[in-house]
């Protein structure tokens, strides 16, 4: 019997331990804490958001995951979800928020402070920061001047087998949309079964790209520009053995943004519109600048040094909401076999 | 009055009944052994009266209790019963003494509790009571066989069971400690004044140690009654195969007497379990039994004056020669195999005196009446 | 009397059916939430889902690495097993401990770890690779359990009769091994199934990434929730394989009486190939990501972030979260596992393949339908440590049934009976009695739950307390901003914490057999017919 005690002693002693290591640690609970879904990552957002907490006396619960997860989990959650405001690494899961009715409008004063193109047409989400699409090369084997200006050379068969990308990224499928719309769909569709029959090298995602670069195993690979300078922080910028090329005005290097939405439930919370236009004020903008080399969304914010300007990379023959059909690109990448 | 009571106990699984209307009485402090080929229910009877498997219809009183009947099913752990499986199940974290005492505890048992009552003096009277006072902290995996059947006999006193429940608990055990273990637990079953049952697929064992005796086939009782009832008026030829050694001729009855192709014997009819008897001029089934069959040395000429008691010479016998085949011997008496003239071959057992080798030529006589039934439907 | 052990029980175990059903309820949560979301979707959208070109590839590819790790977690487990419980090894309880180990080595890492060092490596070869030799302990362990049980006589009558030293391995052994082999292959399929993590690193296409994609590109939980009803029609058709399977082999091995001797196989010639098979699979598993991955440490910049206070509370959090899952899901896998060893029909089948159906889908499918049910029944706990350790629970049942299972058919039923017929009810009988004896096998599910637990990402994430990191969570996070070195702490204390519950599963296992050498001789009998029939 003895034994049974112990089972039973020890089963409510976790129990016990596990609801106060619950309430120990989530202080939601308490009110006027602000709960945020951070779909990005917890070192780079981490120290902003202890920055406003120092500066607003707001108190934040950060929930950190990839933003395709956490999208999944705000749409399961509905109505129900504790958080007030999602911070998302992708405007396509911002649209998702609001075409299933989660979203709340973005306050007209803070909305504006985006110039369009850069921001969601509805006030539904807000951009906070862009990052544009490049090719990373591998600066062993090419120059720079070997690498093409344009996607439209890749699917030649002097690349065959050379290029890497996540044909199921969020950022990547707006490429394909840009290139849809810029260059038409016929020729979009070309493009695409043309890299298809070019035997790509498929990730999952873009930093899977870029080490396929790195580490030699392919010469190109599509990617957004701040993974680079990610891995470059951690591994020493010496010694990348990638390079970035910059491609203003293709399809391929269009500039693709980050941003904020808030939930339904959070629309009249003061904590939440606090939080949000801080996310847009200049010492965040800032922020992404010098922590993550995004470019800055907030006019009169430098981009990081070194990064063609944001305007040069704008085609003006896009406009933002021709990105929205997103569902075409993909049918597209299906239908050749790419996801 | 009854200690026990099965009425008219039906048993079932999924395919079919097991068991067919059983019904058994045992009074109180007296011993059932219940026997019977393999799958013939009777550790299904066993595991029923215990409560362990539930009836379809029928009654089973304990004592003054009624157990079963329509509708109710008492659990096993309110029957009061004990229970002796064949691998005696001693449980393996427990010593000797804790696996008795885990007997004592009445519904509450639990290895701690089981410790504690390992020290207690009924315990120790228990096993002093099965010879393994000195074990009492053994492990079980330390016992022999019969050892642990002991404990476990033990163990199922140790509750104070109105009834005692032994599924083959010799089963395992060679026979030198079978029938010394036989003989100590009928011994102690006594003592204690519990009313038993036995399981058992040995007749043997069953008629040397049971008051009653149960003959099972089938999922039917074939006849219940006591050792010599059974063995001396088996209910049917097959109960009479199944207790003993038996001799089966065809013959046509004429009032007492039986004609066979050994001659007229005079015969009693039995009435079998619908109630019919065997009428005048009907064929029947003749049971000998090998010891009725006298044996002597052919030739000798006058075997009936030669007959040692009277009561073979007044038997009215029909004689007959043959020679015998084969010797079974095993001491105390021995098998004959004898061929008669005529190609049929009869099995008589004979005492050691009486013993004669292979080949020697020998005259049968049948001693006192046989037993005439209505032959068997095929 | 076999046939008394095998005869089912006329009454049904009607408390223990309803503990079950409820047990598989609770399990059958994320397969039920999929059902419920494909059929209120549209229905054009699901056909455009499943005329894509490159489904039949990725059910393919899905197949073809189920059945390809499967295959080498068995030939490699089963050698293994052989070597550690029936052949004079040296050092056998330090084999036994690596034998194990793997266990403690997510799939992630693990490709993490050869991919920091052979950047080369993609595709199928690189994710069989990884995927095989991480899974080969649950081959292993179950198989070793089964062959310290069973005896060598027939191997020996096999010998007499002229068959050499496979042949009578294959005719006496074999058939008493097979439930455990399958058991740890069904395991090993429903993993390889599941995994993302493996696979998406060596950037080989299957259904896992596919619903990966649908969630990170499209938000489409509708298209994903259709391909992992895909994915859960290979879980079912695994299971019920396996029970096939083994309904067959279980009716084999009733026909043949197993011996109770054992014999120990000296090694000779084979001692260096044994020791180096032995060897192989933690080699592969563990020691070359981890070796890796310490490597980086010393030569990258991030270093210096490496916070010992975070690492303790992860290690806190981890040891503490792994724990409550554990005891939730033996308490789920209980009535299940016990239902499976003691009775046999079509409830029961039912019953115990729906418990396991949910182990071949990936996190974030569980993850999200646990959320729905949280939110649903109890939305007050909704991201709390309570609903995180039952959602291990319920994650992790399935891996906990085989090991109960096993463990109750070993109890004679005939010592059940005895301690009913002395006045203990059902309920008593069974907790001082079966459980009791049972209790290494339970400990041992509960080992399982735990380790699996400690490595688990995806269901984490949706459900801990906002704030709360595990180590498998933070060990995420480094990975995924490529900070090798900041992560390699968190690796290796994830390692070292997932260790434990590994050792203690192989020890769990040779404390299972000092209990099974203090059961009688003769009560051995009856456990052994015990076993074979529901084996």
């Amino acid at each position: 019997m003895r034994a049974h005690r112990g089972i039973a002693l020890a089963t409510t002693g976790l129990a016990a331990a596990l609801a106060l290591a619950g309430c120990a640690t989530d202080p939601a609970d308490e009110e006027g804490a602000l709960t945020v879904y951070v779909g990005r990552d917890e070192e780079l957002v981490g120290p902003l958001i202890e920055r406003f907490e120092e500066e607003s006396g707001i108190d934040v619960e950060a929930r950190y995951a990839a933003t395709p997860e956490l999208t999944a989990l705000l749409l399961e959650e509905g109505e129900q979800t504790p958080a007030q405001v999602f911070l998302s690494q992708d405007a396509g899961a911002l649209g998702a928020l609001t075409d299933a009715g989660l979203a709340a409008e973005i306050p007209a004063e803070l909305a504006d402070l985006i110039p369009e193109g850069f921001t969601s047409q509805d006030g539904s989400w807000i951009g906070v920061t862009g990052r544009a699409r490049v090719i990373a090369y591998d600066g062993e084997q090419l120059a720079e001047d070997d690498v093409p200006d344009t996607v439209d050379a890749l699917t030649g068969e002097e690349w065959a087998g050379q290029v890497a990308f996540a044909p199921g990224n969020a950022s990547f499928q707006s490429f394909i949309t840009a290139l849809r719309v810029l260059e038409g769909e016929d020729a979009a569709a070309e493009w695409v079964e043309g890299i298809a029959a070019n035997d790509p090298e498929l990730t999952e995602n873009n930093l899977a790209s870029l080490d396929l670069v790195n580490n030699g195993q392919v010469q190109l690979g599509l990617i957004n520009h701040y993974y680079w300078f990610r891995q470059a922080a951690e591994v020493g910028a010496d010694e990348m053995r990638a390079q970035l090329k910059f491609l203003p005005g293709d399809p391929g290097g269009i500039v693709n943004v980050t941003g904020a939405a808030i939930l339904e439930g959070a629309a009249d919370d003061p904590d939440a519109r606090a939080f949000v236009e801080f996310l847009v004020s200049e010492e965040a903008q800032r922020y992404f600048v010098e922590e993550t080399f995004e470019y800055p969304l907030l006019p009169g914010v430098d981009a990081p040094e070194g990064l063609p300007a944001i305007e040069t990379l704008v085609n003006p023959g896009l406009d933002l909401s021709d990105l929205d059909s997103v569902e075409e690109s993909q049918r597209l990448l299906a239908d050749n076999g790419l996801i | 009055m009854s200690r026990l009571e099965v009425r008219d106990l039906t048993v079932g699984y999924e395919g079919g009944p097991v068991l067919h209307a059983v019904d058994v009485e045992v009074p109180h402090g007296e011993l059932l052994a219940i026997v019977g080929p393999s799958g013939c229910g009777k550790t299904t009877l066993l595991r029923t009266i215990a409560g362990l498997l539930r009836a379809q219809s029928g009654e089973i009183r304990i004592g003054h209790r009624m157990v079963t009947t329509h509708g109710i099913h008492l659990a096993p752990e309110k029957r009061r019963i004990g229970w002796v499986p064949q691998d005696a199940a001693l449980f393996p974290h427990l010593t000797v003494a804790e696996n008795v005492a885990f007997g004592m505890l009445a519904g509450r048992g639990s290895s701690r509790a089981a410790r504690r009552a390992a020290k207690s003096d009924e315990v120790r009277r228990l096993l002093d009571l099965v010879d393994l006072g000195p074990l009492a902290n053994r492990a079980p995996g330390q016992l022999s066989g019969g050892q642990a059947q002991r404990v476990a006999l033990a163990r199922a006193l140790a509750a104070g069971p109105e009834l005692v429940l032994l599924d083959e608990p010799f089963g395992a055990l060679d026979p030198m400690l079978r029938a010394d273990l036989r003989a100590s637990v009928r011994e102690l079953l006594r003592a204690e004044g519990v009313t038993g049952i036995l399981v058992t697929h040995d007749q043997a064992e069953a008629l040397s140690i049971a008051d009653h005796v149960a003959v099972l086939r089938g999922g039917e009782v074939l006849q219940l009654g006591t050792p010599e009832e059974v063995y001396q008026v088996p209910a049917t030829p097959w109960v009479a195969g199944f207790v003993g050694d038996a001799v089966f001729l065809p013959g046509v009855l004429h009032g007492d007497e039986v004609a066979t192709s050994i001659g007229r014997l005079r015969a009693v009819p039995v009435t079998d379990a619908a109630g019919l008897a065997p009428a005048d001029g009907d064929d029947v089934t003749v049971l000998i039994r090998p010891e009725e069959l006298r044996v002597r040395p052919a030739g000798s000429g006058a075997a009936a004056e030669a007959a040692p008691d009277g009561a073979a010479a007044r038997a009215a016998c029909a004689a007959l020669e043959g020679i015998v085949t084969d010797v079974e011997y095993t001491g105390h008496d021995a098998m004959l195999a004898v061929s008669l003239a005529d190609g049929m071959r009869l099995r008589a057992r004979v005492t050691a005196s009486g013993l004669v080798p292979r080949g020697t030529a020998v005259r049968l006589a049948v001693a006192g009446a046989v037993l005439a039934y209505r032959p068997e439907p095929a | 009397m076999t046939a008394q052990v095998a005869t089912p029980s006329p009454r049904r175990p009607w408390g223990l059916i309803a503990a079950s059903l409820v047990a598989v309820a609770l399990a059958a949560i994320p397969v039920v939430h999929l059902v419920v979301r494909v059929v209120s979707a549209d229905p054009a959208e699901l056909a455009a889902v499943f005329e894509r070109p490159r489904i039949p590839m990725l059910v393919g590819n899905s197949v073809l690495l189920a059945t390809s790790v499967t295959a080498t977690a068995v030939a490699l487990g089963v050698p293994s097993a052989f070597l550690l419980a029936r052949t004079r090894l040296r050092w056998r309880g330090l084999w036994a401990v690596l034998a194990a180990l793997p266990l403690a080595m997510p799939s992630y890492l693990a490709a993490y770890g050869w991919l920091a060092w052979q950047p080369s490596m993609k595709g199928f070869w690189a994710a069989w690779l990884v995927l095989s030799f991480v899974s080969v302990p649950y081959v292993t362990l179950p198989v070793a359990a089964a062959l310290r049980i069973g005896g060598t006589g027939l191997d020996d009558v096999a010998r007499t009769l002229g068959r050499g030293p496979l042949g009578s391995f294959m005719l006496g052994t074999w058939p008493q091994i097979r439930p455990a082999v399958l058991a740890g292959g069904l395991l090993v399929a429903l993993y390889t199934l599941s995994d993302f993590g493996g696979v998406a690193l060596f950037r080989f296409p299957v259904l896992t990434t596919a619903i990966q994609q649908a969630y990170s590109a499209s938000f489409s939980r509708d298209e994903a929730a259709v391909l992992a009803v895909l994915l859960v029609t290979l879980a079912l058709l695994v299971v019920v394989g396996e029970q096939f399977a083994r309904g067959r082999a279980a009716r084999r091995i009733q026909a043949a009486p197993t011996a109770g001797r054992r014999r120990m196989t000296p090694l000779g010639r084979w001692a260096v190939p044994g020791t180096a098979l032995l060897a192989l699979v933690p080699a592969v598993a563990v020691v070359v990501p981890v070796a890796v991955l310490v490597s980086r440490v010393l030569t990258a910049e991030t270093l210096r972030e490496f916070d010992p206070a975070n690492l303790a509370s992860a290690i806190g959090n981890t040891v503490l979260l792994s724990a409550g899952g554990a005891v939730v899901a033996v308490a789920l896998a209980l009535p299940i596992g016990v239902l499976a060893a003691r009775h046999r029909g079509r409830i029961v089948r039912a019953v115990e393949s729906t418990g396991y159906l949910a182990l071949g889908l990936p996190g974030i499918v569980v993850g999200l339908s646990l959320v729905f049910f949280s939110l649903s029944v109890v939305p007050a706990l909704y991201q709390t440590a309570l609903v995180l350790a039952f959602g291990y629970g319920v994650l992790f049942m399935p891996k906990a049934i085989g090991s109960i299972r096993a463990a109750t058919g070993q109890v004679p039923t005939s010592l059940e009976d005895v301690s009913r017929t002395l006045g203990n009810s059902r309920a008593r009988t069974w907790l001082t009695v079966t459980a009791r004896l049972a209790r290494p096998g339970i400990f041992a599910a509960a080992m399982l739950a735990a380790v699996s637990a400690m490595k688990e990402l995806p269901a984490t994430l949706m459900l801990r307390p906002t704030g709360t990191d595990t180590l498998a969570v933070e060990l995420w996070q480094r990975t995924d901003v490529s900070a090798y070195g900041a992560a390699a702490p968190y690796a290796v204390a994830l390692l070292l914490v997932a260790a434990v519950p590994a050792f203690l599963l192989s020890d769990a296992r040779a404390g299972r057999e000092a209990t099974r050498e203090a059961i009688a001789p003769d009560t051995r009998a009856g456990r052994e017919a015990n076993r074979e029939v529901i084996a």
